[in-house]
């Protein structure tokens, strides 16, 4: 009765799921949906999630989608997994209720439309949404603000001033990684005044080391191809230049 | 060290906490912060919530925002709250994140564009917005179609097949209700291919009252301000 997680690794939640099982041991089968190819949308999986979205898991007969309920479920659900990542704690596991809860509507709401009405949308053959992408960026920018000024108050390394992670900062960071595909001087100017926001994500990616790396490289790999056809463009363009014919001065 | 709520009652989310309370027999203090007066803006209140945003708690020294992260708070540190409405079962308390979750994208976001953008635009110096009401609707009835086939059984009374209501139960009707504030034939418009849904809310008002009616009263009486 192994849990089954059906992911894609392109999608930040399913990353979150998936960095949480290697880091704690827990044995899985990870089923890959490619949502590229619309396996979301297929009745088989609408029988795993009928919302049609990834993370789902089953576990025995058990079935659960939203990535903050699969999270807490694999923490409660398995042994070995240490108290940091969900404390028994009531006031402790209240904060990070609290987080999980502000991050759909906020980092989320804001970081997750405005990677893909920039960067994303074309990879899922879908338009880009300049309006939507404008309105993403002030929800985006406050949250990175809120993350700097208030969760990451204080001297801890991670969020709600802990020196170990929680669940929430791997949520939360792995939704920022998706801000990797974008134009370097885009991430820049969003990421650039955020310095404790910054140092938080190195944190998370070195307490969850090397699984952090490994479940990112197909985000990296997208950041690459970007980058390179962002180059070609340019090239391109300039290349158009030089083929207009010289003016002889006789 | 008694319980602080700071809230008022026009916010949905506030209603499900006060009225989490009352059910429950928790001991508590309301502090009324008007949101048409924008005093949930005021540096006072931003030191109990930096997120300027109600509800809020305040349990000695230990400060909460977020209703869901309240919610579950209040069912586990109360003595005397019945099990129904946060179970200890790893597998019933794990559905209830899920469809609390869900909520957040989905269910969410359509009475508060409804209202925000028709009714309460003036009380909040916001234009008219028949665009973004249109939008509401939208994800209104997206989300209500989806409580109706899949988060409600055919023949059990609360959410996720259960015969008692959870904090879910009371987070999202309190959410539905504020549509009430477009008006009757508003609400049955859009209530209307819902039958699951209506007696959903049946269920959860008639589990809870007398504190239901008396908290959402506050919706009644703002409609018949407004119209005058």
């Amino acid at each position: 009765m192994k849990l089954k997680v059906y992911a894609d690794r392109m999608s930040q939640p399913c990353r979150a799921v998936i960095i949480f099982c290697k880091v704690n041991g827990i044995d899985y089968e990870e089923i890959k949906v490619h949502i590229s190819k619309g396996q979301h949308l297929t009745p088989e999986f609408a029988e795993i999630n009928p919302m049609k979205q990834l993370p789902a898991i089953a576990d025995g007969r058990f079935k659960l989608f939203e990535s903050h309920a699969i999270l807490i479920y694999l923490a409660c659900a398995f042994p070995g997994v240490a108290d940091h990542w969900y404390p028994a704690d009531v006031f402790k596991r209240s904060k990070i209720h609290s987080v999980l809860d502000w991050h759909h509507s906020n980092l989320r709401r804001g970081a997750a439309p405005y990677v893909f009405n920039t960067t994303i949308a074309p990879i899922l053959g879908r338009p880009l949404n300049p309006q939507v992408a404008a309105e993403a960026e002030i929800i985006l920018s406050s949250s990175l603000s809120k993350l700097e000024s208030f969760w990451l108050k204080g001297n801890g390394r991670f969020l709600l001033g802990g020196n170990q992670p929680s669940i929430a900062d791997l949520s939360l960071v792995c939704e920022l990684m998706q801000l990797e595909v974008l134009d370097e001087k885009d991430r820049t100017r969003l990421l650039g005044p955020h310095k404790k926001v910054q140092q938080w994500i190195e944190n998370t990616r070195n307490a969850t080391s090397p699984h952090f790396d490994e479940v990112h490289r197909v985000i990296m790999l997208a950041k690459e191809r970007q980058q390179h056809q962002r180059l070609k463009a340019a090239k391109n363009e300039g290349g158009s230049n030089m083929k207009r014919p010289l003016v002889s001065r006789m | 060290m008694k319980l602080k709520v700071y809230a008022d009652r026009l916010s949905q989310p506030v209603r499900a906490v006060i009225i989490f309370c009352e059910v429950n027999g928790i001991e508590y203090e309301e502090i009324k912060v008007d949101l048409a007066n924008r005093e949930h803006l005021t540096p006072e209140f931003s030191e109990i919530n930096p997120m300027q945003q109600l509800p809020a708690i305040v349990h000695g020294t230990f400060k909460l925002f977020e209703s869901h992260a309240i919610l579950i708070y209040l069912a586990s540190s109360f003595p005397g709250v019945a099990d129904h409405w946060y179970p200890a079962d790893v597998y019933k308390r794990s559905k209830i994140h899920s469809v609390l979750d869900w909520h957040h994208s989905n269910l969410r976001r359509g009475p508060i564009t409804i209202v925000q953008n028709s009714i309460l635009a003036p009380v909040f110096r916001r234009p008219l917005n028949p665009e973004a009401v249109a939008e509401g609707e939208k994800i209104l009835s997206a989300a209500l179609s989806k409580i109706e086939s899949f988060w409600l059984d055919d023949n059990r009374p609360f959410l996720l097949g259960e015969n008692q209501p959870s904090i879910a139960d009371l987070s999202l009707v309190c959410d539905i209700m504020q549509v009430k504030l477009v008006g009757e034939t508003d609400w049955n418009r859009l209530l209307g291919p819902y039958k699951k849904v209506q007696q959903w809310i049946e269920n959860t008002r008639n589990a809870t009252n007398p504190h239901f009616d008396e908290l959402h009263k506050v919706l009644k009486e703002l409609k018949e301000k407004l119209q005058n």
